[in-house]
């Protein structure tokens, strides 16, 4: 294991690097993508001047609030790449460079990502979290971190990247069939966003929608983190949720092998 | 004058045809990219809808005028994305890759001639959405009709989708000198995201951001609200037609002198 974990150690600092090189384009991409929060902050905020209530469908103010802005930082912790690569390699044939050499061709995508993702985590997430808790702070009148809900919310984020990453890889060999990366992959983003209750909460849904996406694999990638942690689930629910991901974690590891394995014996390459 | 507009309307053609052809090789690839815009905006809409579901008014927007905000604020936005997406190629890395060459030796127009290269039929997701969602809110909407109002509207279409090539033009033009700008064109291009609701639910910093500084309120809320009250045309109508083309005339200035300063890739 560990001897394993040196040969991929240099991919982590690949990553780091790639990330630290592209710093400043990367900070203008996640302002762009912000905004949206901002947006779904503003319409809520009218939604509650509309209702006059303290609570909208069993969300107070700030709870909504947390709900956006963790909802965001948790889709970047486990946003991965997987499917854009993979296309792109399998198009340009560079994919054969990574074939030939002995090391497992999705550690090595793993590996990198994760150091791609200690750099952009380590960007956003204190001024996320911490203006979070500010706000609730300022809103409620008391503090409402819970280390331990902390804790276990970053438990769940790594299941939740762990399924993100394998489905990706699922998918990414869709790009065999689709050629047009970024329309497959805006498809499928959009479509998992919705299904993960990144727009909408999953419990503001009518009640077979609900049921449905809460055994979905999709609730567990960022809505069973974010619920964590709110605290909106007791003791039971949280271990059950989080068993739920680690049913889906292993269901999708075992699917990306299966695939991999059929499709890598018909991959040919032109030139490269 | 007049022979150059004509020569650049069919030349224009040209590029479009070329494109058209290029989409019938690939039409599953386009398609996706549709039905995934398509998509996109109906997750917004059933958002809109939950919201709807427990309250009857949103800050005094009834549901069919938010939805008809909405859907407005996608048209513009599909009419620069159908003809003029190219832009974001030259800030992602036309410039960086050193292709820009090939535009300042041809003999016409280099703005010109990129803008109109790339007919992106992806578009076509957004734009349905918004004659869906403008269809589908108008008959519960007390409006009066006018032939005037409907030309009108549809001049202001032309001009608002100004808007937003304006931005894209002058913010791709960043790359001249830094090489490459597609983040910050992103950056700019998703305060637009802003403008699908009425302006009156944000504060008066974003209202004021939205309306004097990156002016997309002009894309969206202000044509619409003349459409739907018919109050203040000349406010709602005649500004954005004057922000058009001063956000317009702003970008081809950075154009212009971004030109000058771009020096090819070494390769």
């Amino acid at each position: 294991m560990g001897k394993k974990l040196r040969i991929y150690l240099p991919f982590v600092n690949a990553g780091l690097q790639e990330v630290s090189t592209y710093r400043a384009n990367w900070i203008f991409y996640i302002l762009g993508d912000i905004m949206a929060c901002f947006v779904s902050f503003f319409v809520w905020e009218a939604v509650f001047i509309s209702t006059g209530g303290e609570t909208f469908m069993g969300f107070a103010r700030s709870d909504m609030v947390v709900y956006i802005f963790m909802s965001f930082l948790t889709g970047q912790i486990i946003g991965s790449g997987g499917t854009y690569n993979i296309g792109e390699e399998v198009k340009d044939g560079s994919i054969a460079m990574r074939m030939i050499k002995p090391i497992s061709y999705n550690s090595t995508f793993l590996f990198q990502e994760i150091g791609n993702k200690i750099m952009e985590i380590g960007i956003i997430f204190v001024p996320l979290v911490a203006g979070v808790e500010i706000y609730r702070f300022a809103v409620t009148g008391s503090l409402k971190f819970d280390l331990l809900r902390f804790l276990l919310y970053l438990v769940c984020c790594v299941f939740a990247y762990a399924i993100n990453f394998c489905f990706n890889i699922c998918f990414g060999f869709t790009a065999f069939i689709f050629k047009n990366l970024w329309g497959s992959n805006m498809l499928k983003n959009t479509i998992v966003g919705f299904l993960s209750g990144s727009i909408i909460p999953i419990a503001f849904l009518p009640g077979v929608f609900k049921d449905i996406l809460t055994f979905l694999p999709f609730s567990s990638l960022s809505y069973t983190p974010v619920m964590v942690y709110m605290g909106m689930y007791s003791g039971w629910e949280m271990l059950f949720f989080i068993g739920l991901q680690i049913f889906w974690t292993i269901v999708f590891w075992c699917l990306s092998k299966i695939i991999w394995k059929c499709v890598i014996k018909r991959l040919s390459i032109q030139g490269g | 004058m007049f022979r150059e507009i004509k020569r650049a309307l069919k030349m224009h053609r040209i590029f479009i045809v070329q494109e058209l052809k290029r989409f019938m090789e690939y039409k599953g690839d386009f398609i996706t990219g549709a039905i995934g815009l398509l998509l996109a905006q109906l997750c917004s809409i059933i958002f809109i809808s939950v919201i709807f579901s427990q309250i009857p008014t949103l800050v005094g927007w009834s549901f069919n005028e938010v939805m008809f905000i909405y859907g407005f604020s996608l048209i513009p936005k599909a009419v620069d994305h159908l003809f003029f997406d190219n832009l974001w190629a030259v800030g992602h890395f036309i410039v960086r890759k050193g292709d820009f060459d090939k535009y300042l030796t041809r003999p016409i127009n280099p703005l010109f001639h990129v803008m109109a290269e790339k007919f992106q039929v992806d578009a076509f997701g957004e734009l349905v959405m918004g004659i869906v969602l403008l269809s589908c809110s108008l008959p519960s909407l007390d409006i009066e009709y006018s032939f005037m109002k409907i030309l009108l509207t549809i001049v202001v279409v032309i001009f608002a989708s100004f808007i937003y090539t304006g931005i894209k033009i002058g913010t791709s033009a960043i790359a001249f000198w830094t090489k490459r700008s597609g983040n910050i064109i992103f950056m700019f291009y998703m305060v637009n995201d802003f403008v699908k609701y009425p302006i009156d639910i944000y504060n008066n910093v974003v209202r004021s951001v939205l309306t004097y500084i990156i002016p997309f309120a002009f894309t969206a809320y202000f044509p619409a609200l003349y459409f739907i009250t018919g109050e203040n045309p000349l406010f709602n109508i005649g500004m954005t037609i004057v922000v058009a083309i001063v956000v317009m005339t702003i970008g081809v200035l950075i154009w212009n002198r971004g030109i000058k300063a771009y020096e090819s890739a070494g390769s």
